[in-house]
């Protein structure tokens, strides 16, 4: 590699931009020091910012991550770099790391782009949108979604025709072809880690025939149906744009289950579909909503209330281990289950199906640091050399981790471990001030 | 007088729209006298709303800003701060709520919505044109941070308080540290003993010379807010005929880490205390690290069958008690394993109410199932029972998976796992008027976006008196509390809110009413020219308004809230 590297100087670090990352860096910036915040996609916000509500309060989770991000974006003692990868981070000594950082163009000046929409309605290219999880398509030139930070247009390269038609019509001449990747070399005395959590691909269990069946949807996707920047006016199963009124939940689905690899609990999938039965419950008053379950995990502050709540409301919960799913010509999907209170096997007739995907590693943090350095547990989550006395810690002094880096978890949990992540980075930092 | 208002009025993402009709509110106030400028907004929080804001406020030189939307505990700040950026004084802005007041509360009558949503609108446009701009009181913060509390989770607090370079104050109540950790062997997730935890910490506490560790100590009382708190701290004698000593502290902040008491069945609860076998969960892990035969025994006895009795005291369906304790699944299957490895011939049953073995801990569960221990699982308003048939102690169980068919175990031992309570000894919520949630733990201000901190500005809460945690949680909570408390004092000088009541010492005649009145003790009374009259502490006072009403000659004022602003508030919501 023999790339210009422009040099950079920072106090700390801070890989990843979703809620725990966000939260690091603002704790870090408020206290005075100088970060330097990753993100590789084009917008902040990680996964909260594409959530509908939140439990166990039901906030809206655009409103309380909007604000958060833009006070992240606005701070003085904050640079963030979107569309852009640690590549590499080397520990030199005690409070001095060097990485390597990717920035990827966007082919948009952000401080000229005014998100006027120009662009995205001139582009002839449709894609997958993969903000919304699939559910409709995207332009080429687009805007991420409307909460999105940095709100501007990015053109998707790998997909442009470079037809010229976006540039074209931007009234403030703000695309620009000619922008280039560019390297950088950090200097930091800090590193937090925050590079979230995958989810289950539902692809890895065929009989429950996800890509296959049309009205069988993730979570995720659900999410998007009933977000306040959803992208249909309503809720309706993508096989025919019906609106489904008897929708079944799959809990566990890629947790738990050894099969697949994952023998461990996701912890957030039984409150998300909980919260997203009650959000259904109000959107289509008529529709029955049935969740398939092995144990209902509400183990939170205000989460068994939060049960007893949906329960109150008349969702229905069946205690059940979803064997197959089968497909109607309708568009109706049969689900076989073991009734576990019953101890038989039923069928049971839904018209959408919601698949409750687990929350799995992601395990590309480990890459950043040389061979065995960064410890991983058996399932790739970075590990938590002294889980009981310091969380955060990882195998490197000065390394530190945030939020579902480490493990499943939810919002709340994922806000103290990032706020435990940066109490330690601040230690850190005024452990080893050069006198 | 502001004659040159911006109004925003935001839909929430539909969270507002989907009940008021926005642009008919838009409409409405549009013209009022003072309004310049009246716009509708799908986020009003939204970055790019921001900054078209501020470019609002320059290009149109607005004198004052308004935006209806959701509660201003979430985003008061928010909009203040735009204000600021527009070069405009904060306390200019006014917020109004039409998310929980109109739309959400009348979520059965769009019409009527909207309307009430247009009144809140004019009246907060009325209380703007008397806005005045005020400036935040600023002081020096005392740069000494106390905790209560030296359970796993005040001691971590400490450390890292100390490792901030900041000097600690540990008070802890009993004549020993480590609160419940100390008391445990081997725990989850780690196997790490809880007594060697809680003595690594404490070995590392004792070599930093700027904490002190105060033991059998308790505070007996606190003045002054943040910034300055002033507490009194006393030390029991050590032994008898030693004196009592009492101390005082000047802290910049405290952090509140009290933890939890373990629950305690009632006499007859599942058999506790009428059957000498029936215990509880912190008996039992102490049983098992304490024991050291082959086979186990309690009072004599050889126990082969143990049941175990799950959410004793948690999720209650008819008791006070409805939360799930969440440590107590993984903490009981857990000691399970271990007395299976330690002694012969132990036999596990875990009656309970679905296994809640969240996250990683889910291994346990299936090493347990692994291992050969039973589980069932008992109907939610069906739970298990307890009872002695010929000198034998038996748990009977409707099982899900048996449904009606009715199980009989005999067991040796009865453990109740028994959940998380809030401490009995409320001394230190009653001394620093800390709200309580639902559960009766100490409560946050909000679970997102302020999970450390409390209605009380200076005092944050860490660890289990927030809410049952187990020791990951609890350090992680510890942690981002003393971060916070450190933010507080870090910068040395402190604001406060200017918005306080005032009194016109010309009318007061002492009479005590207000100070009664106040719940935040920030009332005292001073002599001015021979005359004794009310005084407010500023850094006190949390502008709430009781004392104003309840002044017999109308000599309480609070700031921001004049009599002529309420009054024309009042006479717009009443349909002007
Ligand atoms: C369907 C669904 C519904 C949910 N509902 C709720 C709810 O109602 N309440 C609740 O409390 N929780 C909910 N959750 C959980 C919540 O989403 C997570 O707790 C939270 O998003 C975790 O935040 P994070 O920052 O740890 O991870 P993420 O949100 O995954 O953020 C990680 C960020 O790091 C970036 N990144 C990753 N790798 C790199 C790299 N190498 N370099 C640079 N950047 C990188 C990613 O692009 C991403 O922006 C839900 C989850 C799902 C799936
Ligand atoms: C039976 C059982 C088994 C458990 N097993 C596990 C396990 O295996 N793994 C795990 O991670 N967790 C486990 N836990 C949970 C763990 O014990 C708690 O997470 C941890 O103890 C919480 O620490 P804390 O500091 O918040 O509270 P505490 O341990 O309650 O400490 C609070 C301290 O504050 C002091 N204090 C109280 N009031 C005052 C006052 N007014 N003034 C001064 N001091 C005061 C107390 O004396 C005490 O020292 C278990 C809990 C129980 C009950
Ligand atoms: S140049 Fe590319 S992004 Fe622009 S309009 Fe053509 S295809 Fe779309
Ligand atoms: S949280 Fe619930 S749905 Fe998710 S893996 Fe755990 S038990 Fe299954
Ligand atoms: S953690 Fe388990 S035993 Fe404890 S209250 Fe919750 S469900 Fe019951």
């Amino acid at each position: 590699m023999n790339e210009e590297r422009e040099v950079l100087n920072y106090d700390a670090l801070v890989v990843g931009g979703g809620i725990a990352g966000g939260e690091a860096a603002l704790n870090l910036a408020n206290t005075g020091y100088k970060v330097l915040l990753v993100e590789k996609d084009r917008s902040l916000g990680g996964k909260m910012i594409l959530l509908s509500k939140v439990f166990p309060t039901l906030d809206c989770s655009a409103c309380i991550t909007t604000p958060k991000v833009s006070e992240i974006a606005r701070h003085k003692n904050i640079t963030i770099f979107t569309e852009s990868e640690v590549t590499a981070i080397v520990k030199k000594s005690e409070n001095n790391f060097t990485a390597q950082i990717t920035k990827k163009p966007r082919y948009v000046r952000v401080e000229d782009c005014t998100a006027c929409q120009l662009c995205e309605k001139a582009c002839p290219v449709s894609v997958r949108d993969e903000y919304q999880f699939g559910l409709i398509g995207r332009k080429a030139a687009f805007i991420p979604f409307s909460i999105a930070n940095p709100k501007a247009a990015a053109i998707d390269i790998e997909n442009c025709t470079l037809c010229g038609a976006c540039e074209k019509v931007c009234p403030t001449h703000c695309i620009d072809f000619t922008m280039e990747t560019k390297y950088y070399e950090l200097h930091a005395k800090t590193v937090v880690l925050a590079t979230g959590f995958n989810l289950f691909d539902p692809l890895l269990i065929p009989r429950y025939g996800y890509g296959q069946y049309k009205n069988v949807i993730t979570s995720m996707q659900m999410e998007r149906e009933i977000a306040p920047t959803r992208p249909f006016n309503t809720i309706l199963r993508p096989g025919d744009g019906k609106v489904p009124d008897r929708i079944a939940y799959v809990l566990c689905t890629g947790s738990r289950d050894a099969t697949v690899g994952n023998p461990i609990c996701s912890q957030i999938c039984c409150m998300y579909s909980i919260k997203q039965a009650q959000l259904l419950m109000g959107a289509l008053p008529m529709a029955d909503v049935t969740i398939y379950y092995i144990n209902i995990r509400s183990f939170g502050k205000g989460f068994e209330e939060f049960y007893q709540q949906a329960k109150g409301m008349g969702v229905n919960f069946v205690k059940g281990k979803i064997g197959k799913i089968a497909e109607k010509e309708n568009g109706d999907l049969i689900l076989r289950y073991e009734d576990i209170n019953e101890g038989v096997v039923r069928e049971a007739e839904h018209d959408m199906v919601v698949l409750s995907v687990g929350v799995k590693s992601n395990p590309t943090v480990g890459k950043i640091f040389g061979r065995g350095e960064l410890k991983l547990d058996p399932f790739n989550f970075v590990a938590q050399e002294d889980l009981l006395g310091s969380p955060s810690k990882t195998s490197i002094d000065g390394v530190f981790v945030a939020g579902t880096a480490s493990a499943p978890m939810d919002i709340p949990d994922s806000i103290l471990s990032a706020g435990s992540a940066s109490s330690e980075a601040i230690s850190y930092l005024i452990q080893h001030q050069e006198l | 007088m502001k004659e040159r208002i911006g109004v925003y009025i935001c839909h929430c993402g539909g969270n507002i729209s989907d009940y008021v009709d926005v642009e008919r509110v838009r409409q409405a106030v549009e013209n009022d006298r003072g309004v310049v400028l009246a716009k509708t907004t799908v986020f009003a929080c939204s970055d790019s709303n921001q900054n078209d804001m501020v470019d609002d406020i320059k290009k149109h030189n607005l004198d004052g800003v308004i935006v209806a939307s959701c509660s201003p505990k979430l985003h008061l700040a928010t909009f203040r701060s735009v204000t600021e950026r527009g070069d405009l004084n904060k306390y200019t802005y006014v917020h109004t709520n039409i998310r929980e007041q109109a739309s959400w509360a009348h979520s059965d009558d769009k019409i009527g919505a909207t309307e009430k949503a247009i009144l809140l609108v004019k009246a907060a446009i009325a209380k703007s044109r008397y806005a005045e701009p005020l400036y935040p009181n600023q002081f020096e913060a005392e740069k000494t941070i106390a905790v209560i509390g030296a359970g796993i989770s005040g001691m971590k607090a400490a450390v890292s308080l100390s490792d901030k370079n900041t000097s600690v104050i540990l008070i802890e109540k009993e004549n020993k540290v480590g609160g419940h950790t100390a008391t445990w062997g081997p725990l989850a997730m780690s196997d790490e003993k809880g007594s060697d935890l809680s003595h690594r910490i404490y070995s590392d506490l004792l070599q930093r010379d700027n904490v002190t560790v105060l033991t059998g100590s308790e505070v007996i009382s606190s003045k002054g807010s943040i910034g300055n708190f002033t507490l009194k701290v006393r030390k029991r004698a050590q032994q008898a005929g030693d004196p009592v000593e009492t101390m005082e502290f000047n802290v910049g902040s405290v952090v509140v880490a009290t933890g939890f008491d373990p629950y305690l069945p009632k006499a007859g609860e599942f058999g506790f205390s009428s059957y000498e076998n029936v215990i509880t969960l912190p008996d039992f892990k102490h049983l098992i690290d304490s024991f050291s035969g082959k086979y186990l025994e309690y009072r004599g006895k050889r126990i082969n069958r143990i049941a175990y009795i799950y959410c004793v005291g948690s999720r209650q369906v008819d008791g006070e008690n409805r939360y799930c304790s969440r440590y107590c699944c993984t903490s009981v299957i857990h000691a399970a394993i271990q007395a299976k490895k330690k002694f012969k011939e132990i036999y596990n049953f875990h009656f309970n109410r679905g296994i809640r073995t969240y996250g990683k801990q889910e291994l346990l569960y299936a090493e347990s199932l692994q291992q050969g221990d039973i589980y069932l699982q008992s109907f939610e308003d069906a739970p298990p029972q307890v009872y002695a048939e010929n000198g034998k102690t038996k748990v009977k169980i409707k099982d899900v998976l048996t449904k009606e068919k009715e199980l009989e175990i005999e067991a040796d031992l009865v453990v109740l796992v028994t959940g998380m309570v809030p401490r009995a000894d409320n001394s230190i919520g009653t001394m620093f008027k800390l709200p309580k949630g639902r559960d009766k733990f100490f409560n946050e201000v909000h679970m997102k976006l302020r999970p450390v901190e409390t209605v009380i500005d200076g005092i944050t809460i860490a660890g289990t008196c927030q809410g049952p945690k187990n020791i990951v949680e609890s350090v992680n909570s510890a942690l981002s509390a003393a971060a916070k408390s450190y933010s507080y004092i870090s910068k040395g000088m402190l604001e406060t809110e200017p918005i306080v009541a005032e009194v016109n010492t010309d009318l007061c005649a002492w009479c005590g009413k207000c100070a009664e009145a106040c719940p935040f003790d920030a009332i005292g009374q001073k002599d001015v020219n021979g005359k004794q009259v009310a005084v407010i502490n500023n850094s006190v006072c949390k502008g709430c308004g009781m004392c104003a009403p309840v002044c017999p000659p109308d000599a309480i004022n609070l700031i921001n809230y004049s009599s002529e602003e309420i009054m024309s508030m009042i006479e717009q919501l009443a349909g002007g």
